[in-house]
């Protein structure tokens, strides 16, 4: 085994074991998230400038917002869930992480939603998110009390986080700057999310490749759900439906590598 | 195997000094192995390879080769250096 002091020479000289133990620890967390979220506002930097945000384009990004708050409380209260499943040590605390980051995740959308001028985010949330990701949270949840470990890390952390993980980065390159900080933030959590969660599974089925037949029965099952989320976010986004293929790469690349059909 | 059938194993590496080039995304000692993608202007370093799950470039303190074993830390992944289509060197994963 190399010491840390090792690895700070060459990280990639560290034995695979030795690198999950490190990633996987709520130290590592603590010291990577420090580096992109001490003294912010919210969320977002405090010398971004707040730029004028009204009529239709004000109501699209509250629509927007909305389902994004729906989809980060559904990340919340699954990864929360998934603590008392998960099957060894290093995977309850990678997600008691998880957890910490969703909870910020909603808490910064919903002050946003403030920042719009939104006097009561909660009602509004449940006012005016989409039914898709309203859906998509109902299924993530059923499998979380249905302790289905391998279905719900696929439907939370390979599908969920990748889509959030897409349309985020989509309309951060076209948000106003407030917005596009705040989602930059996100979307450096949302890195290790979906990296947790394809290796994971990734393991698990070169443990037992039987599970690679459930997870593609899960995944066609989600597909449905998976494609009109994703069609509600970019129509809210005003994304050209001829360049969607493009950003349902990501997903479509990590259901490949992992060999699910 | 393939590393030694690989005819740039014969050659001696190159060695590069790795700067904080501002990732802030892992702990301060670790911020040199990894940079973000600049965009289509951008170009891969010969130490240089792109994570397949989060895109971030990983960095290795020495030129890559077939074979090689690198991790990104933004995603925690573990990727293993292969000769991609058409000849490149490119990241696979490896779970």
């Amino acid at each position: 085994m190399r010491s840390p002091q090792d690895a700070s020479v060459n990280l990639h000289a560290l034995e695979p074991e030795d690198f999950l133990e490190e990633v996987h620890s709520f130290e590592h967390w603590f010291e990577s998230v420090s580096g992109y979220l001490v003294g912010l506002d919210h969320g977002h930097r405090r010398d971004v400038s707040e730029p004028s945000i009204v009529g239709a384009e004000r109501q699209r990004l509250i629509a927007t917002l909305c389902s994004y708050a729906v989809a980060e409380t559904a990340a919340l209260e699954a990864s929360s869930g998934l603590i008392a499943i998960a099957p060894n040590r290093a995977s309850k605390i990678f997600l008691s992480t998880q957890t910490a980051d969703e909870g910020r995740h909603v808490e910064v959308v919903l002050n946003r939603l403030r920042e719009l001028g939104v006097a009561d985010p909660d009602a509004e949330v449940e006012r005016r998110a989409g039914r898709s990701i309203r859906n998509f949270r109902e299924r993530l949840l059923e499998l979380v009390a249905a302790h289905e470990w391998d279905s719900a890390i696929f439907a939370q952390n390979v599908a969920l986080e990748t889509m959030e993980y897409t349309v985020f980065r989509a309309h951060a390159r076209v948000a106003d700057p407030v917005t596009r900080d705040m989602l930059e933030r996100i979307l450096r959590d949302e890195r290790r999310h979906i990296g947790f969660g394809e290796n994971e599974l990734g393991r698990r089925i070169a443990q037992d490749p039987r599970r690679r037949a459930w997870l593609s029965t899960v995944k066609s099952e989600l597909d449905r759900l998976v494609l009109s989320t994703f069609d509600e976010a970019l129509e809210e986004l005003r994304v050209p439906r001829g360049d969607r293929p493009q950003l349902g790469r990501d997903y479509l690349q990590a259901v490949a590598r992992l060999g699910l059909d | 195997m393939a590393e030694l059938l690989d005819p740039a194993a014969e050659v001696p590496r190159r060695r590069f000094e790795l700067d904080d080039r501002g990732f802030d995304e892992v702990p301060r000692k670790y911020r040199r192995f990894y940079r973000r993608w600049e965009g289509p202007d951008d170009s891969l370093a010969p130490n240089e390879a792109i994570c397949p799950v989060c895109k971030i470039v990983i960095r290795s303190p020495r030129e890559l080769r077939v074979g090689d074993r690198l991790y990104c830390m933004a995603c925690m992944t573990r990727v293993v250096i292969v000769r991609g289509e058409g000849g490149r060197l490119e990241a696979q994963t490896v779970y």
